[in-house]
């Protein structure tokens, strides 16, 4: 290098670094900017959070919540501690609701289809044109004198959203309202009304009960409230909050779920048998002598056939079991049974309810402080299409096959996706000439619209929830948008009060609502007049819809009222089963018995779309981001299943495959697989995600209350392939296994032992 | 010959240019970034006398001190001096419903958090760390805003907690 050059080198370095010296100080970096508001927001200021109250509708519990929002974006969410559900509690699936709200997959304005249906194409649209098209065929149909033909499909509302709902049904001219999701309790509902009188879900106690017996009530995950009853479980582990004895939690149920390793003892019963054991059990408390009401001797008779001997060689449950529960139950008191998700799924699953209510019955628990609470009728009753039998889907499918439906609307439900494939719902849709959904994604359901009216998520909208089960009293919870809409959606309620308007004629007169927010004050005003506790609470009714807000509902003060019913003999007899459940398929081909069940993040597969709950580890199995089947050790040996092995599970209406968990906590002869993956729309973070069991379970709905029966087959299994480290459909846990080679990190101590140690050595 | 000793040049030029950059904008207080608006603290914040928060509203009561919005800036510049060229400025903002894009003289990467209501209820003066801004035409960065910088003032004025990691880093 000439010496020259190296100094123009220098001079060139001197020179940059200068420059860059120079360009620091006045550069603004890329990010750097400070944007101020053009006109502020009103009450905001910018970095202080205002917190909302509103209500939860990840599942239907109807938690109160608290949104937090920053400069008008939801950021954080939060139970709502004043809410008497769950006492400020929320769980992975309420506080994964903000990925709903933000979700990159949320449709964001309406559209009409421009792909086949089911195919999830779709051109965007304006709100005038998508409602006009909506209005204009819905008025043809009734024009034409076809009103009778429009079908509502929608989420099961027990606001004022639904009350909508049913009115512009009726005032359209159509008997045709189906409210459904997958998970709604109808056979407890119909046992209660045989055995209590009310279909109204009762409160369950488990705070103040001593003794739990728990027939596959997973209320540690999904079951009815489990915020508010893990709440309660908590309490009652502890002495029920006073210094009194810890209660004790007996789980009966086939596969261990999260309760159940809860649990002071796991009684895995041979499914389907449940039924028979708690008779069993109930005819040993009148046998020992420990029935302390009237009438007991119709009860034995009634309960004879149910021996020990027999009941213990059906349910493989050991007789001296039988009476070990038999006894604690009827001599601790209080005591509670509660039946869950996976006894009501069964063939005739409403007899293992009423089981359940036989037992608390003959334990003198209905009506007792930690027993079975009757609630008050709630605030706002239920209309004609919560009555168990129009909630049936076999209704609209038989219609539509039949050539009976014209239009359809599926309204923020997603049938495609939980009802089995067996049941022919698709062919059903399409049958149907005209198909609109009220949607936020577009999930198995809204792919099959014409139309889709993009919905406002609950952060963003206005309503209601008159929450079931109450807490023995009658709680109402406010939804209030927390933050504006990001897209261009609409409030579901104002959509019906939209369409009605559109089409004019009496349909526009009935719906003068104005918008939907109107309605619901208007409402609540109604329900305020009528109210001698509401409008004794607030002097106005401005004060005391401001309150409303601001708690969040409005439940009252006391504590609740205990009424006691009594279950008669007469009212119980035709709902015995006389032997344990049946199975599709037969045992030489379908050896084994297959549950599914709700999965703690999924819920009924609404939580696939959410990042936070697929990265959320499966609280059994430690899974993520996948589904898998659980397989006893036994079975995968003789099957020659590995861990993380492709399996085929097939049953006589179809079959999957996915990965295989080895999984210690499940009979033998049973195996499970959890419910929410494998979705075909949904979006990029559900979409071909695992496998959905619903698609392989054989279609049967109860007569009489409308459940499906979802462990109703046997299936069988075969090895597909060996594991695949890193592919995309492997198993993927975040435990690496489940032992801890003597490291001894887990403490094992007797519930006695416990008891001895003095609260300063814990 | 000649080409290769250019291509040198410009390639030494380029690295230094970056090098100086990251030095300055690192290790050298001073940063003064040109702004999409001449607008000059010395006039409003000197010779007028208007207390820093009349326009900063929520230092006291937010972690953010806020920039003014527009519209504050044209409830006196509607009247104000309507014919300098920076005013008129302001007001094609104003017209175009746009903000105006100012650039950050402090800035914090997002692992920190700065809050001002808590050190104005401690009764600091905005200058000890902004400097005497009422007279800087321009915004100058006058503190390093380094985490030495804030601890040592911390430990100065024994504050509880000073020197928690989480007292900052939330
Ligand atoms: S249980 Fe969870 S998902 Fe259901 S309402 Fe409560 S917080 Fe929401």
């Amino acid at each position: 290098m000439k010496r020259r050059d190296f100094l123009k080198y220098i001079g060139a370095g001197v020179v940059g670094t200068g420059a860059g010296l120079a360009a620091a100080k006045i550069a603004s970096p890329p990010g750097a900017k400070l944007i101020p508001y053009l006109i502020p927001p009103k009450d905001m200021i910018p970095g202080v959070a205002t917190w909302y109250a509103s209500v939860c509708r990840q599942c239907g519990a109807g938690c109160g919540i608290l949104v937090k929002v920053l400069e008008g974006r939801a950021k954080k969410v939060e139970g709502n501690p004043l809410h008497p559900v769950n006492k400020g509690g929320l769980c992975a699936r309420g506080q994964s609701g903000l990925q709903a709200l933000y979700n990159p997959d949320r449709i964001v304005g309406p559209m009409k289809r421009s792909g086949d249906r089911g195919s999830g194409r779709y051109t965007p649209i304006s709100w005038d044109e998508a409602l006009k098209t909506v209005a204009g065929k819905l008025k043809g149909l009734s024009d034409d004198g076809n009103a009778d033909k429009l079908w509502l499909v929608s989420s099961s509302e027990r606001g004022h959203l639904g009350k909508l709902a049913e009115e512009f049904m009726s005032a359209y001219g159509s008997k045709n309202h189906i409210e459904y999701d997958l998970f709604q309790n109808k056979n407890l509902k119909y046992a209660g009304g045989v055995t209590v009188g009310t279909e109204d879900v009762p409160f369950y106690d488990i705070e103040n009960t001593k003794y739990l017996l728990s027939f596959g009530a997973d209320f540690a995950s999904t079951w009815l409230s489990p915020v508010g009853l893990s709440h309660g479980y908590g309490q009652m582990r502890q002495g029920g909050g006073k210094k009194s004895k810890r209660g004790v939690l007996v789980q009966v149920e086939p596969r261990m779920s999260l309760t159940g390793a809860n649990a002071d003892k796991w009684v895995p019963a041979r499914p389907g048998s449940e039924a028979i054991l708690a008779l069993a059990i109930a005819r040993e408390i009148l046998a020992k002598g420990y029935y302390r009401g009237s009438n007991a001797g119709a009860w034995k008779t009634l309960l004879a056939p149910y021996k020990l001997a027999s009941a213990s060689k059906a349910t493989d449950v050991a007789a001296e079991t039988i009476s070990k529960i038999a006894y604690d139950l009827a001599k601790t008191t209080p005591s509670l049974v509660i039946g869950g998700d996976a006894l009501s799924s069964y063939k005739d699953g409403i007899s293992g309810q009423v089981a359940v209510n036989i037992l608390n019955h003959l334990a003198g628990n209905i009506g007792r402080k930690g027993g079975v609470l009757i609630n008050p009728e709630r605030l706002l009753k239920a209309g004609k299409r919560a009555i168990l039998k129009n909630q049936k889907m076999t209704r609209f499918i038989d219609a539509s096959l039949a050539g009976n439906a014209k239009a359809l609307i599926i309204d923020n439900t997603n049938p495609v996706f939980t009802i089995p494939k067996s049941s022919k719902i698709m062919q059903a849709i399409r049958e149907v000439s005209f198909v609109v959904s009220f949607a936020t994604f577009i999930d198995e359901s809204s792919a099959m619209s014409d139309i889709i009216l993009p919905t406002n998520t609950f952060y963003e909208d206005w309503g209601d929830d008159f929450t079931e089960p109450g807490v023995g009293m009658g709680v109402a919870t406010i939804m209030q948008p927390a933050v504006a809409p990001v897209f261009k959606t609409k409030s579901r309620g104002d959509i019906y009060i939209a369409l009605a308007k559109a089409q004019g004629g009496k349909l526009a007169d009935k719906f003068d609502h104005g918008t939907f927010n109107k309605y619901l004050k208007k409402s609540w005003k109604k329900l305020y007049n009528s109210n001698k506790a509401m409008a004794n609470s607030a002097l106005t009714f401005t004060d005391f819809w401001n309150r409303l807000l601001e708690n969040g509902g409005w439940w009252p003060k006391s504590t609740p009222r205990t009424r006691t019913r009594n279950v008669s003999v007469a009212s119980v007899k035709n709902y015995l089963p006389k032997a344990a459940a049946k199975f599709e398929g037969d045992k030489s081909s379908y050896p084994l018995n297959l549950l599914v069940y709700p999965s703690t993040g999924m819920y009924d597969g609404r939580g696939a779309n959410s990042p936070w709950l697929q990265e959320f580890p499966d609280t059994m199995t430690a899974v993520v981001w996948g589904s898998w089947v659980e397989i006893n050790p036994k079975t995968a040996e003789k099957l020659k299943i590995k861990e993380g092995d492709t399996v085929s599970v097939s049953t006589p209406s179809g079959s999957i495959e996915l990965p295989a968990h080895i999984y210690a906590a499940i009979r033998p002869d049973t195996i499970a697989i959890p419910i929410g993956q494998g979705h075909t729309q949904y979006g990029r973070i559900a979409k071909d995600r695992g496998a959905n069991p619903l698609e392989i379970l054989p279609f049967i709905e109860d007569k009489k209350s409308g459940e499906l029966a979802l462990n109703s087959t046997r299936a069988s299994l075969s090895r597909k392939g060996r594991a695949k480290k890193g592919s995309d459909d492997s198993l993927v846990r975040a435990a690496a296994n489940n032992f801890e080679y003597g490291r001894d990190y887990t403490k094992i101590i007797s519930p006695a032992e416990f008891a001895k140690i003095g609260k300063e050595d814990v | 010959m000649r080409i290769r000793t250019l291509i040198i040049c410009f390639i030494v030029l380029v690295v230094t240019v970056l090098i100086g950059y990251k030095l300055g904008d690192t290790y050298l207080t001073g940063r003064t970034p040109v702004q999409p608006i001449e607008f000059s603290h010395v006039i409003h914040a000197g010779d007028n006398g208007i207390p820093c928060q009349y326009c900063h509203i929520y230092a006291e009561r937010s972690r953010h001190s806020g920039v003014p919005n527009v519209r504050k800036c044209m409830g006196c510049h509607n009247v104000i001096k309507t014919d300098s060229p920076e005013i008129k400025k302001l007001k094609k903002y104003w017209d175009d419903k746009e903000p105006i894009p100012w650039v950050k003289v402090h800035n914090l990467p997002d692992h920190v958090v700065y809050p001002h209501k808590r050190h104005i209820k401690a009764g600091l003066q905005c200058t000890e760390c902004h400097g005497d801004v009422a007279s800087m035409p321009r915004v100058s960065r006058v503190s390093s805003l380094k985490m030495g910088w804030c601890l040592s003032c911390h430990m100065e004025k024994k504050v509880e907690n000073g020197r928690d990691c989480w007292t900052c880093h939330i």
